[in-house]
């Protein structure tokens, strides 16, 4: 049994549960798409936060896609990919310390860039797959509700998406690096998105929330053409720092 | 084969090792011994890698264990103290997730050690007592096929006829060729398998050479039972002898060879006489009392 298959063994249940919830809700969404679009003034009305409903003034304006965006990427993936992100990846190398099988792991013949590598690939994969996934689904179900989503749209877009996602990945295993238990790292990502949640939330301040830089105004732009390069790059930019930090603290840690 | 020098760990600026300088011959089992915190155990996980040490230099097998670290433990079979593993594996898919990465790997071989240590292959390494948990790391290391084992308190755990049988598989791994080093606070079993052994205190290797040195310079101990009452009057002298105890039974610390303190006793109702001096478990004492002023 290899490392990564290891991991993955451990973590299937986890997977498989953001697989179905993500495929699930996104469904779920796309169905409830004709009664929403019917009764959207009245739903517009209840909408708290002003940055809510802007987000809701957009999909009155422009229809499905801001909507499809919103369900799939700003709430979906956002919020579930986050949760995955946080279960699966704040164990990297904090689950090891925190069980006490880290001496006999890193006493393997391996090296410890080679173990972290190897898992944060495994959970890049495990998020981002659902994210291609489901919003390919969404490609053919639209047509369910009246409605059709091009792929090239919905391709850039899940890309954006997913390298989000894998930023919020890197930053946890970044903690976990530095980490001895599993749970304050999970704890501390989900507790700094919600920080930026909370931002979002608030129109003063909304520019500093991360959730601005995946909202729905982005996946509007990306369909009518402008796609986000300077964001694209801090994220990608954002990822590599904090991947080498992860490395560095783990291969100068001592257990 | 082992080869440290100068080899200085600190946490938190507070020493655990202090300069330890050891070489371990190949083809030899070498024990390591010390009292609880006396820096054994971050010296071994310095050896594998597991902790990096601030100073000095670690070679195994002529390999620089920090810049080669990966190469280096290819060539180690390591079994830590540690029993945690990972709990949802069955014990074959332990080993063999353990010792795939090592070159000369026998899973085979893993699979029939541990049914013959009584360890069921396909038992959740959870389900596992405590025990089987430490033969199972100790079949991990074996199989490695490594030719360098380090072994973290082995014995610990281990019935008495589990422990008999490990020292037989660890000698017949010896006389393949394989060097052993482990860390032990079982002195007797020390005694039986080691060649060599080294006393750490402190962060300090107190003595270091073979059992058989270490042990001929300790005085000797005799139990002596009388068939009837002496007072200490009554009892012959000799070369370096003390006696101490009452009435029938007395203890006779002596210097020189067993068989002239014998000897000497030949004018006593002799009940009976119990040999039990110079053994690891005295030196430990000396060593421990004398050196550290005893906090040991």
């Amino acid at each position: 049994m290899s490392i990564l298959r290891h991991w993955l063994r451990d973590a299937w249940w986890i997977v498989l549960g953001y697989i179905v919830i993500l495929e699930a809700a996104m469904v779920a969404a796309i169905l409830y798409w004709p009664k929403f679009r019917d009764n959207m003034p009245a739903i517009a009305k209840l909408v708290p936060f002003e940055s809510l409903q802007r987000l809701m003034d957009s999909v009155e304006i422009a229809g499905y896609w801001p909507y499809f965006a919103v369900q799939q990427w700003f709430k979906g993936c956002s919020l579930f990919g986050l949760a995955a992100a946080a279960f699966l990846t704040s164990g990297i190398v904090a689950r090891d310390v925190d069980q006490k099988t880290v001496e006999f792991l890193l006493s393997r013949p391996v090296s410890r860039s080679r173990i972290l590598l190897t898992r944060w690939c495994a959970a890049v994969g495990v998020v981002i797959i659902p994210v291609y996934l489901t919003s390919i689904t969404a490609i053919w179900i639209s047509p369910a509700v009246d409605e059709t989503l091009g792929w090239g749209d919905v391709l850039v877009s899940s890309t954006f998406m997913s390298l989000f996602l894998i930023m919020l990945v890197t930053f946890t295993a970044m903690v976990s690096a530095m980490s001895s238990h599993q749970m304050r790292a999970g704890i501390i990502l989900i507790g700094v998105m919600l920080l930026n949640f909370a931002f979002y939330l608030i129109q003063e301040i909304d520019e500093i929330s991360l959730f601005k830089t995946v909202d729905v105004f982005v996946f509007m732009k990306i369909q009518a053409g402008q796609f986000p390069w300077i964001t694209t790059g801090s994220f990608i930019g954002a990822t590599i720092i904090m991947l080498a930090i992860a490395l560095r603290i783990y291969a100068r840690r001592d257990f | 084969m082992i080869r440290t020098h100068d080899l200085a760990k600190s946490y938190r600026n507070t020493p655990v090792l202090r300069g330890v300088s050891i070489e371990v011959e190949p083809g030899t089992i070498h024990g390591f011994v010390g009292p609880n915190g006396a820096g054994k155990s971050t010296f071994l996980k310095c050896l594998v890698g597991v902790v990096h040490p601030d100073d000095g230099e670690v070679t195994i097998d002529g390999l620089d264990a920090r810049r080669q670290s990966v190469a280096v433990r290819r060539r180690v079979g390591y079994a830590p103290a540690e029993t945690s593993l990972y709990n949802r594996m069955k014990a074959r898919e332990l080993v063999t997730f353990s010792i795939r990465y090592h070159p000369k790997a026998d899973v085979d071989r893993a699979v029939a050690l541990l049914e013959t240590l009584g360890v069921p292959p396909d038992r959740r390494v959870g389900a596992l007592s405590h025990g089987m948990k430490r033969k199972l790391l100790l079949t991990q290391a074996i199989a490695s096929n490594a030719p360098v084992m380090i072994l973290d308190e082995p014995m610990e755990a281990l019935d008495p006829e589990a422990r008999r049988h490990m020292e037989g598989v660890l000698r017949e791994e010896c006389d393949k060729g394989r060097t052993i080093f482990l860390s032990s606070h079982d002195l007797f079993s020390t005694e039986r398998l080691c060649s060599h052994v080294a006393f750490l205190h402190h962060g300090r290797i107190l003595r270091n050479g073979t059992v058989t040195d270490m042990v001929a310079g300790l005085p000797g101990l005799l139990h002596v039972h009388l068939r009837e009452e002496r007072t200490e009057r009554d009892l012959p002298e000799g070369p370096g002898f003390t006696w101490t105890g009452s009435g029938r039974n007395w203890k006779l610390q002596f210097s020189g060879p067993l068989e002239a303190a014998l000897q000497q006793l030949g004018s006593l109702p002799l009940a009976s006489v119990r040999d039990d001096g110079g053994n690891l478990e005295d030196l430990f004492d000396v060593l421990y009392e004398r050196t550290v002023g005893g906090d040991a």
